[in-house]
Protein backbone atom coordinates (compact mmCIF):
# COMPACT_ATOMS: atom_id res chain seq x y z
CA UNK A 1 0.00 0.00 0.00
CA UNK A 2 1.34 3.82 -0.94
CA UNK A 3 2.47 5.58 2.54
CA UNK A 4 1.59 9.33 1.45
CA UNK A 5 3.11 12.45 4.18
CA UNK A 6 0.42 15.64 3.59
CA UNK A 7 3.03 18.83 5.27
CA UNK A 8 0.65 21.95 5.55
CA UNK A 9 -0.19 24.09 8.10
CA UNK A 10 -4.13 23.93 7.46
CA UNK A 11 -5.79 21.58 9.36
CA UNK A 12 -8.73 21.38 6.87
CA UNK A 13 -6.46 20.99 3.95
CA UNK A 14 -4.29 18.16 5.74
CA UNK A 15 -7.69 16.40 6.78
CA UNK A 16 -9.33 16.63 3.45
CA UNK A 17 -6.69 15.52 1.70
CA UNK A 18 -5.54 12.79 3.84
CA UNK A 19 -9.20 11.44 4.04
CA UNK A 20 -10.16 11.90 0.45
CA UNK A 21 -7.05 10.31 -0.51
CA UNK A 22 -7.87 7.35 1.74
CA UNK A 23 -11.28 7.04 0.51
CA UNK A 24 -10.29 7.43 -3.35
CA UNK A 25 -6.92 5.75 -3.30
CA UNK A 26 -6.91 3.18 -0.10
CA UNK A 27 -3.71 5.12 0.25
CA UNK A 28 -2.31 5.09 4.01
CA UNK A 29 -1.68 8.70 4.94
CA UNK A 30 0.32 10.32 7.36
CA UNK A 31 0.52 14.18 8.02
CA UNK A 32 2.64 16.69 9.60
CA UNK A 33 1.51 20.70 10.29
CA UNK A 34 5.11 22.12 9.71
CA UNK A 35 8.32 21.83 7.74
CA UNK A 36 10.14 20.60 10.81
CA UNK A 37 7.76 17.97 11.64
CA UNK A 38 7.65 16.95 8.11
CA UNK A 39 11.08 16.06 7.83
CA UNK A 40 10.91 14.04 11.20
CA UNK A 41 7.55 12.38 9.79
CA UNK A 42 9.67 11.25 6.54
CA UNK A 43 12.43 9.97 8.52
CA UNK A 44 10.57 7.69 10.36
CA UNK A 45 11.85 3.95 9.63
CA UNK A 46 8.33 2.78 10.27
CA UNK A 47 6.64 5.13 8.16
CA UNK A 48 8.79 6.01 5.36
CA UNK A 49 6.64 7.46 2.71
CA UNK A 50 6.57 6.47 -0.97
CA UNK A 51 5.94 10.64 -1.24
CA UNK A 52 5.45 13.63 0.22
CA UNK A 53 3.08 16.28 -0.62
CA UNK A 54 3.87 19.43 0.61
CA UNK A 55 2.43 23.22 1.12
CA UNK A 56 4.45 25.81 -0.48
CA UNK A 57 3.58 28.59 2.26
CA UNK A 58 3.89 27.77 5.94
CA UNK A 59 5.22 29.91 8.48
CA UNK A 60 8.49 29.17 9.90
CA UNK A 61 10.07 27.08 7.49
CA UNK A 62 8.16 27.43 3.88
CA UNK A 63 7.35 24.25 1.65
CA UNK A 64 10.81 24.91 -0.74
CA UNK A 65 12.83 25.21 2.63
CA UNK A 66 12.07 22.02 4.31
CA UNK A 67 12.28 20.86 0.77
CA UNK A 68 16.18 21.74 0.34
CA UNK A 69 16.56 20.82 3.91
CA UNK A 70 15.52 17.18 2.94
CA UNK A 71 17.93 16.98 0.13
CA UNK A 72 20.46 16.95 2.95
CA UNK A 73 19.62 14.12 4.19
CA UNK A 74 20.55 10.76 2.52
CA UNK A 75 17.81 8.64 4.26
CA UNK A 76 14.60 10.49 2.59
CA UNK A 77 16.27 13.38 -0.21
CA UNK A 78 15.38 10.27 -2.96
CA UNK A 79 11.35 10.40 -1.73
CA UNK A 80 9.53 12.41 -4.56
CA UNK A 81 7.81 15.64 -3.22
CA UNK A 82 5.04 17.41 -4.51
CA UNK A 83 4.08 20.93 -4.07
CA UNK A 84 1.08 22.12 -3.06
CA UNK A 85 0.42 25.67 -4.05
CA UNK A 86 -2.40 28.44 -4.62
CA UNK A 87 0.18 30.67 -6.26
CA UNK A 88 -0.88 30.32 -9.90
CA UNK A 89 1.19 33.13 -11.47
CA UNK A 90 3.83 31.62 -13.80
CA UNK A 91 6.84 33.13 -12.12
CA UNK A 92 6.18 31.32 -9.38
CA UNK A 93 5.35 28.12 -10.57
CA UNK A 94 8.54 28.26 -12.91
CA UNK A 95 10.26 28.89 -9.38
CA UNK A 96 9.06 26.10 -7.63
CA UNK A 97 9.84 23.43 -10.68
CA UNK A 98 13.22 24.67 -10.40
CA UNK A 99 13.74 23.55 -7.32
CA UNK A 100 14.18 19.81 -8.44
CA UNK A 101 10.87 19.02 -7.03
CA UNK A 102 8.92 15.77 -8.75
CA UNK A 103 6.09 18.32 -9.34
CA UNK A 104 3.87 20.92 -8.55
CA UNK A 105 0.36 20.89 -8.01
CA UNK A 106 -2.77 24.06 -7.49
CA UNK A 107 -4.79 24.82 -4.71
CA UNK A 108 -7.71 24.28 -4.05
CA UNK A 109 -7.75 20.93 -5.07
CA UNK A 110 -10.68 18.53 -6.31
CA UNK A 111 -11.02 16.40 -3.33
CA UNK A 112 -12.30 13.35 -6.02
CA UNK A 113 -8.83 13.37 -8.37
CA UNK A 114 -6.23 14.59 -5.73
CA UNK A 115 -5.22 10.43 -6.15
CA UNK A 116 -5.05 10.79 -9.62
CA UNK A 117 -3.33 14.11 -9.88
CA UNK A 118 -0.35 12.41 -7.52
CA UNK A 119 -0.31 9.28 -9.30
CA UNK A 120 -0.06 11.21 -12.79
CA UNK A 121 2.58 13.46 -11.77
CA UNK A 122 4.71 10.35 -10.01
CA UNK A 123 3.91 8.21 -13.12
CA UNK A 124 2.32 5.69 -11.18
CA UNK A 125 0.19 3.15 -12.98
CA UNK A 126 -1.50 1.50 -10.26
CA UNK B 1 -21.89 8.25 -6.88
CA UNK B 2 -19.30 5.80 -6.13
CA UNK B 3 -18.85 5.44 -2.27
CA UNK B 4 -15.82 6.99 -2.25
CA UNK B 5 -17.68 9.83 -3.91
CA UNK B 6 -20.52 9.61 -1.40
CA UNK B 7 -17.65 9.62 1.83
CA UNK B 8 -15.85 12.49 0.44
CA UNK B 9 -18.86 14.29 -0.21
CA UNK B 10 -20.12 13.79 3.60
CA UNK B 11 -16.45 14.34 4.62
CA UNK B 12 -16.32 18.20 2.76
CA UNK B 13 -20.10 19.50 4.14
CA UNK B 14 -19.00 18.28 7.63
CA UNK B 15 -15.33 20.18 7.47
CA UNK B 16 -17.64 23.31 5.45
CA UNK B 17 -19.81 23.89 8.51
CA UNK B 18 -16.13 23.32 10.96
CA UNK B 19 -13.67 25.39 8.84
CA UNK B 20 -17.15 28.56 8.72
CA UNK B 21 -15.96 30.44 11.55
CA UNK B 22 -12.31 30.37 10.08
CA UNK B 23 -13.57 32.17 6.92
CA UNK B 24 -15.47 34.15 9.03
CA UNK B 25 -11.94 35.53 10.36
CA UNK B 26 -10.09 35.81 7.49
CA UNK B 27 -13.42 37.63 6.11
CA UNK B 28 -13.78 39.90 8.90
CA UNK B 29 -9.59 40.72 8.29
CA UNK B 30 -10.24 41.36 4.43
CA UNK B 31 -13.25 43.69 6.05
CA UNK B 32 -11.22 45.70 7.93
CA UNK B 33 -8.52 46.24 5.04
CA UNK B 34 -11.55 47.48 2.92
CA UNK B 35 -12.35 49.88 5.89
CA UNK B 36 -9.13 51.23 5.95
CA UNK B 37 -9.80 53.30 2.61
CA UNK B 38 -6.83 53.80 1.34
CA UNK B 39 -5.05 54.28 4.37
CA UNK B 40 -3.96 50.05 4.57
CA UNK B 41 -1.00 49.63 7.28
CA UNK B 42 1.81 47.24 6.12
CA UNK B 43 0.84 44.72 8.86
CA UNK B 44 -2.66 44.68 8.01
CA UNK B 45 -2.14 44.36 4.01
CA UNK B 46 0.28 41.55 4.89
CA UNK B 47 -2.16 39.74 7.09
CA UNK B 48 -5.34 40.24 4.65
CA UNK B 49 -3.32 39.26 1.52
CA UNK B 50 -2.65 35.87 3.97
CA UNK B 51 -6.27 35.53 4.29
CA UNK B 52 -7.05 36.34 0.79
CA UNK B 53 -4.01 33.63 -0.04
CA UNK B 54 -5.80 30.87 2.17
CA UNK B 55 -9.53 31.72 1.05
CA UNK B 56 -7.80 31.06 -2.53
CA UNK B 57 -6.55 27.98 -1.72
CA UNK B 58 -9.22 26.35 0.19
CA UNK B 59 -12.64 28.07 -1.19
CA UNK B 60 -12.73 25.67 -4.43
CA UNK B 61 -12.41 22.29 -2.53
CA UNK B 62 -15.43 22.74 -0.91
CA UNK B 63 -17.02 23.41 -4.27
CA UNK B 64 -16.91 28.07 -3.82
CA UNK B 65 -14.81 28.50 -7.37
CA UNK B 66 -16.10 31.61 -7.48
CA UNK B 67 -14.85 32.35 -3.97
CA UNK B 68 -11.75 31.39 -5.09
CA UNK B 69 -11.64 33.52 -8.03
CA UNK B 70 -12.30 36.63 -6.29
CA UNK B 71 -9.80 35.81 -3.39
CA UNK B 72 -7.78 35.75 -5.83
CA UNK B 73 -7.92 39.04 -7.12
CA UNK B 74 -7.57 40.23 -3.77
CA UNK B 75 -4.47 38.67 -3.62
CA UNK B 76 -2.78 40.15 -5.83
CA UNK B 77 -4.48 43.18 -5.39
CA UNK B 78 -3.16 43.08 -1.71
CA UNK B 79 0.19 42.36 -3.03
CA UNK B 80 0.76 45.99 -4.30
CA UNK B 81 2.06 48.42 -1.86
CA UNK B 82 -1.04 50.56 -2.32
CA UNK B 83 -4.04 48.71 -3.39
CA UNK B 84 -6.94 50.78 -4.99
CA UNK B 85 -9.34 50.90 -2.00
CA UNK B 86 -12.65 51.06 -4.11
CA UNK B 87 -11.25 48.31 -6.14
CA UNK B 88 -10.70 46.20 -3.06
CA UNK B 89 -13.91 47.21 -1.04
CA UNK B 90 -15.69 46.09 -4.23
CA UNK B 91 -13.70 42.67 -4.28
CA UNK B 92 -14.38 41.70 -0.38
CA UNK B 93 -18.17 42.67 -0.77
CA UNK B 94 -18.09 40.46 -4.11
CA UNK B 95 -15.96 37.67 -1.79
CA UNK B 96 -18.31 37.53 0.69
CA UNK B 97 -21.37 37.30 -1.59
CA UNK B 98 -19.60 34.17 -3.31
CA UNK B 99 -19.37 32.67 0.04
CA UNK B 100 -22.22 33.00 1.88
CA UNK B 101 -24.85 34.49 -0.98
CA UNK B 102 -28.05 34.34 1.58
CA UNK B 103 -26.23 36.66 4.22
Amino acid sequence: MRQILIIDDEDDIREVAALSLEATAGWDITTACCGADGIRAAADPKHRPHAILMDVMMPGMDGPTTFRQMQLNPEIAGIPVLLLTAKVQGVDQRRFAGLGVAGVLFKPFDPLTLAAQISAALGWKD
Amino acid sequence: MTDAEDKTAALLSKLWVKIQPIVEERLATLDKAAAAEGILAEDLRKEAESSAHKLAGSLGMYGYDEGTRVARELEVLLGEVKPDAARLSALVTELRAAVFPAA
